[in-house]
């Protein structure tokens, strides 16, 4: 029995999700920092889809077009010193190529030579977060029960401080296109700009335990001058234990 | 130098230049010791292969092609690390329980470091029985088990030998078209 | 051309009969057998590890929290991860390795039998010591396969059962170091003569590749292991900041072993699939020396990346590790052009081997292109720990490790048994696992670009659903497609056809002797004059062919 001709299934599956994912059901960042990282992904992902597309468009082609056909023996070819230079040559030019687009988004998304409009310190702890507002009385305690909501003024530079008070963690706020492990004797810093007002959602991205799906939290982005009637409110309660607003 | 050699020697030389460029980029103790060892590591065995080498004379020929090129007979084509010997075609070990009762002292062993002093103490002792029967079985082959060949390493000259194991088998079915 | 008849040896006096049965194996000395029983035991581990993943594609199907309590999840998560990465993934191939190797270096066991023997044996009881952690008190571990500290330490995690997870692993290392001396003697010492190092097979070379990585990355591994343990048992403070410790210690020293680790995984898997693409159509490797080198480019940049899996705690220098990482996709491409150079032009046959190793080229691309992308640090902050991270190394791990492990089984059944396997199953085989496979794996690099956090017993954002839905449906289609195997498995050793010594017009050594070997495997070697021997014997009277002049890669035209 002949196998018939077929284009794998996961050709067409992987095709049809690119063009989704490049037609923007992967999410944009709602950070500037996070900017360089979505131009980066969409350069890594055309040109990883033109390699595919190449890649098992040869196989396939290969596959249809040099069937065994009788018991003659095809050219005993052992190598083409030429091509094998040049598919050694380009695929280094083109990661070298990445590696200097790199290098370029990666100084933006890590930039904190800019001077912090907000200062806030986030503490991880199993299984929630603290967030204190660093020069006010400011603090957000949660639980796995109630989630904490961090809030930020929109369009202002916040320098987050990161820090664990007892295992490893990950502060990931998926519309940043940004995540950071807590690690436990370490300050990490790290800044956010929000460009755009929202409610964002935010996880623990680092195993840690038993509760560790429950770790959730939220950015609340507003405009400057709710936020700081919200701080004021906040800084007068000034509580441990008081979620959200 | 020979082929393994070699191998071991750029492997050492990556390791060594990769670690220093590592220090240098980035002052990280750990990844640059690490990468150092396995610039020593292997280079300490390629090292010794060399040396080996050089003692045998130095240039990578084998002794029966040296005896070949002194006897005026042509070489033939690259041979292998060495020609069959009399000595290498010794028996392969008989079946032995040895390994696994090591196995089980071992396992005992590392356990009782969980468990207690008690059971390392069982474990050495069964790893030191199984390591006692082991030596003794090597030795006893040792001395009964080598075997009595000819001298003379197989050459190409000694023709076709007629074979009772034909090969290639004719296929029964077609594979081709894959059932 | 002439064949060697080799003086068979002649057996001490002392000799008792062979043992049969179960004694025999429990004896055994010959790698054919422990061959087959590293395969069988780390098989029985993957379908214990592939149940486990069952259970955790049942729990995520749908939001909240189904049949697992959150303790029981991190458990079956932590001990799936270390069955399928410590306990089966590099196993599986030294089993391949350990039978293969021998046969194709015309040697007649390897260069020390008794330790291979002990290698095997060590590595089931530290499997055993593993499996134990879920008969104590607190259950196996629940730490994730990472064990990172300070989680693992004493203080988060009291039960035994990380302990015995420590232990066991430690053993299995053992193991895995002394069975590397082994192999990487046998291939230095112990090829026929002609066998010279560019004359042998790629699986040979992978093998060769792979085990020397095993002697540099495993010990790291038992370190870091031996420093866990004291930290649990006996009050060190390696990874304790209160006392000068450091939690990223651990992650350094891992992730040292753990980058080669994959490598580990895949090299003798590379090298199973230059065996059948050449095979299966009919011509010789595209490239032979630059696979060699394309081998040995990937083991030694494997050793420069390991920070790559901790570009988010910020503590690591980013563009050292990102060029590193991008440039192993060079030897890595070089592999795949080759392998259709190999086949371009070639005359295809479709054997059930053959769509395995075509199937592990279009996954494997998807794997690889992925990791190019994490290999990047902005885009890995973004999806670093979500099911992006899942999905890809699920597409190398599962989609091809397990394409090339099989592609290796359907290649070598018949050598070890004398029958084949069914082709008309192998196709039912191929397919299910094809279409479960991507059906599992590629919605999750979706729902991991939209932020979906990996190790999450549970998950409350409803868009997520559909995706984690058919991930299930999927991952029981790859259940299905791996007792379709075992079906053709059970049913081709008793009724397969038989094969005879070379079924597929094979290229190495193996292929000149008997289906399955003798004890002492060969009766009769040939003359070795190129990395084909199998083919210029069978070629012998052709004189296109002839002497193996033709197919010699050190004197051919190479266009």
């Amino acid at each position: 029995m002949q196998p018939r001709r077929r284009v794998p299934a996961s050709r067409w599956l992987a095709v049809a999700a690119l063009v989704l994912a490049a037609a923007g059901c992967t999410p944009q960042s709602v950070t500037e920092q996070g900017q360089a990282v979505w131009s980066l992904y969409r350069l890594f992902l055309y040109i990883a889809a033109v390699v595919f597309v190449v890649v098992s468009g040869l196989v396939i082609w290969s596959v249809i077009r040099y069937r065994r056909r009788d018991d003659e023996l095809p050219t005993q070819t052992h190598g083409n010193n030429r091509l094998e230079l040049t598919w050694t040559l380009i695929p280094t030019v083109i990661v070298l190529a990445l590696f200097v687009f790199t290098l370029r988004a990666q100084d933006k998304v890590l930039d904190t030579s800019g001077k912090p409009d907000v200062n806030v310190t986030v503490t991880a702890f199993q299984w929630s977060w603290r967030f204190t507002y660093v020069g006010s009385g400011a603090e957000i305690v949660g639980s796995p029960e109630t989630i904490p909501e961090m809030v930020v003024p929109v369009g202002q530079r916040v320098r987050v401080k990161l820090v664990s008070a007892d295992v490893v963690h990950s502060f990931y706020v998926p519309q940043t296109l940004f995540k950071r492990q807590a690690i436990p004797g370490t300050d990490n810093t790290f800044d956010l700009t929000f460009e755009k007002v929202g409610l964002y959602h935010g996880q623990c991205t680092q195993f840690c335990g038993l509760q560790h799906s429950d770790m959730v939290f939220r950015v609340r982005v507003v405009s400057p001058g709710e936020y700081q009637s919200w701080l004021a409110a906040a800084t007068r309660r000034g509580q441990a234990g008081k979620p959200g607003t | 130098m020979t082929d393994e050699a070699g191998v071991l020697l750029r492997v050492s030389i990556f390791g060594f230049v990769a670690g220093t460029i590592y220090w240098f980029l980035s002052y990280e103790a750990l990844g640059t010791v690490a990468l150092l060892l396995l610039g020593a590591g292997p280079g300490f065995a390629g090292l010794i292969l060399v040396q080996e080498q050089r003692q045998r004379g130095g240039t990578g020929e084998s002794r029966a092609d040296a005896m070949r090129r002194l006897a005026g007979i042509p070489p033939q084509d690259p041979p292998g690390p060495r020609d069959l010997e009399a000595d290498d075609l010794g028996v392969l070990p008989l079946p032995t329980i040895w390994p696994l009762a090591a196995s089980l002292g071992v396992a005992v062993l590392f356990t009782g470091l969980i468990y207690g002093l008690w059971l390392v103490i069982l474990g050495i002792g069964l790893l030191g029985y199984a390591a006692w029967g082991w030596l003794a079985a090597v030795n006893r082959e040792n001395r009964y088990g080598r075997i009595q060949t000819d001298t003379q390493a197989p050459s190409p000259q000694s023709g076709p030998v007629s074979d009772p194991n034909p090969y290639p088998n004719p296929p029964e079915q077609d594979h081709r078209s894959g059932r | 051309m002439a064949t060697t008849e080799l003086p068979l040896p002649a057996l001490p006096e002392a000799h008792h009969e062979e043992p049969a049965g179960i004694v025999e194996y429990l004896t055994t000395v010959d790698h054919k057998k422990i061959g087959i029983l590293y395969i069988f035991t780390s098989f029985a581990i993957f379908l214990a590890g592939g149940v486990l993943s069952l259970v955790v594609r049942w729990e995520l199907a749908r939001p909240g929290l189904q049949v697992l309590g959150e303790n029981t999840y991190n458990q079956v998560f932590t001990m799936h991860g270390t069955l399928m990465i410590f306990l089966f993934a590099a196993q599986v191939s030294t089993g391949l390795a350990n039978y293969m190797v021998p046969l194709q270096i015309g040697a007649a066991d390897v260069a020390f039998p008794r330790a291979n023997a002990m290698s095997y044996w060590l590595y089931l009881f530290g499997s055993l010591i593993v499996l134990s952690s879920f008969f104590v008190s607190g259950g196996p571990a629940a730490v994730a396969w990472t064990a990172y500290p300070p989680l693992s330490t004493r203080e988060y995690f009291q039960g035994t059962g990380m302990d015995l997870w420590i232990i066991g692993l430690a053993v299995v290392g053992v193991a895995g170091i002394l069975g590397a001396v082994n192999l990487v003697t046998t291939i230095f010492r112990m090829r026929m003569p002609g066998m010279t190092m560019f004359r042998l097979p790629l699986f040979t070379w992978g093998v060769l590749v792979n085990q020397l990585l095993i002697l540099f990355a495993f010990p790291p591994l038992t370190v870091v292991f031996a420093l866990l343990f004291l930290e649990r048992n006996f009050g060190a403070q390696f990874f304790d900041p209160t006392f000068g410790g450091s939690p990223i210690l651990y992650q350094h020293i891992f992730w040292f072993f753990g980058h080669p680790e994959v490598y580990i995984i895949i090299l003798p898997i590379f090298g199973v699939i230059s065996e059948v693409i050449p095979v299966f159509s009919r011509k010789p490797l595209f490239g032979y020396r630059a696979m060699v080198f394309a081998f040995f480019g990937i083991a030694a940049l494997s050793f420069g990346v390991w920070a790559h899996h901790m570009f988010t705690t910020g503590l690591v220098y980013l563009p050292y590790f990102s060029i590193m990482s991008l440039l192993i996709a060079v030897p890595t491409g070089i592999k795949v052009f080759n392998w259709i150079g190999t086949m371009w032009r070639g005359a295809i046959t479709l054997s059930t081997a053959m769509l395995m190793a075509l199937g592990f080229i279009l996954v494997f691309v998807v794997g690889g292109i992925t990791g190019v992308m994490l290999a990047s640090p902005p885009i890995d902050f973004a999806v670093n720990d979500t099911y992006f991270l899942v999905a890809h190394f699920h597409y190398i791990m599962v989609g091809g490790l397990l394409y090339g492990m099989f592609a290796g089984f359907y290649l070598w059944f018949p050598k070890f048994t004398g029958r084949l396997l069914s082709e008309r199953l192998g196709r039912w085989h191929f397919w299910t696992f094809l279409v479960g496979f991507n059906v599992t794996f590629f919605f999750q690099f979706l729902v991991g670009l939209d932020g979906m956090p990996r190790r999450i017993a549970d998950y409350q954002i409803q868009r997520w659903e559909t995706a984690n839905l058919l991930s299930t449906v999927g991952s029981f289609l790859i259940a299905v497609s791996v007792v379709i195997f075992i079906w053709n498995f059970l049913v081709s050793i008793r009724r397969g056809e038989p094969a005879g010594d070379d079924p597929w017009e094979g290229n190495s050594l193996e292929w000149v002797t008997s289906s399955p070997p003798p004890s002492h495997n060969f009766h009769h070697l040939p003359e070795i004059h190129s990395e084909r021997p199998a083919f210029d014997y069978r070629h012998r009277d052709n004189p296109a062919f002839a002497g193996g002049v033709h197919s010699d890669p050190e004197r051919l035209d190479r266009g």
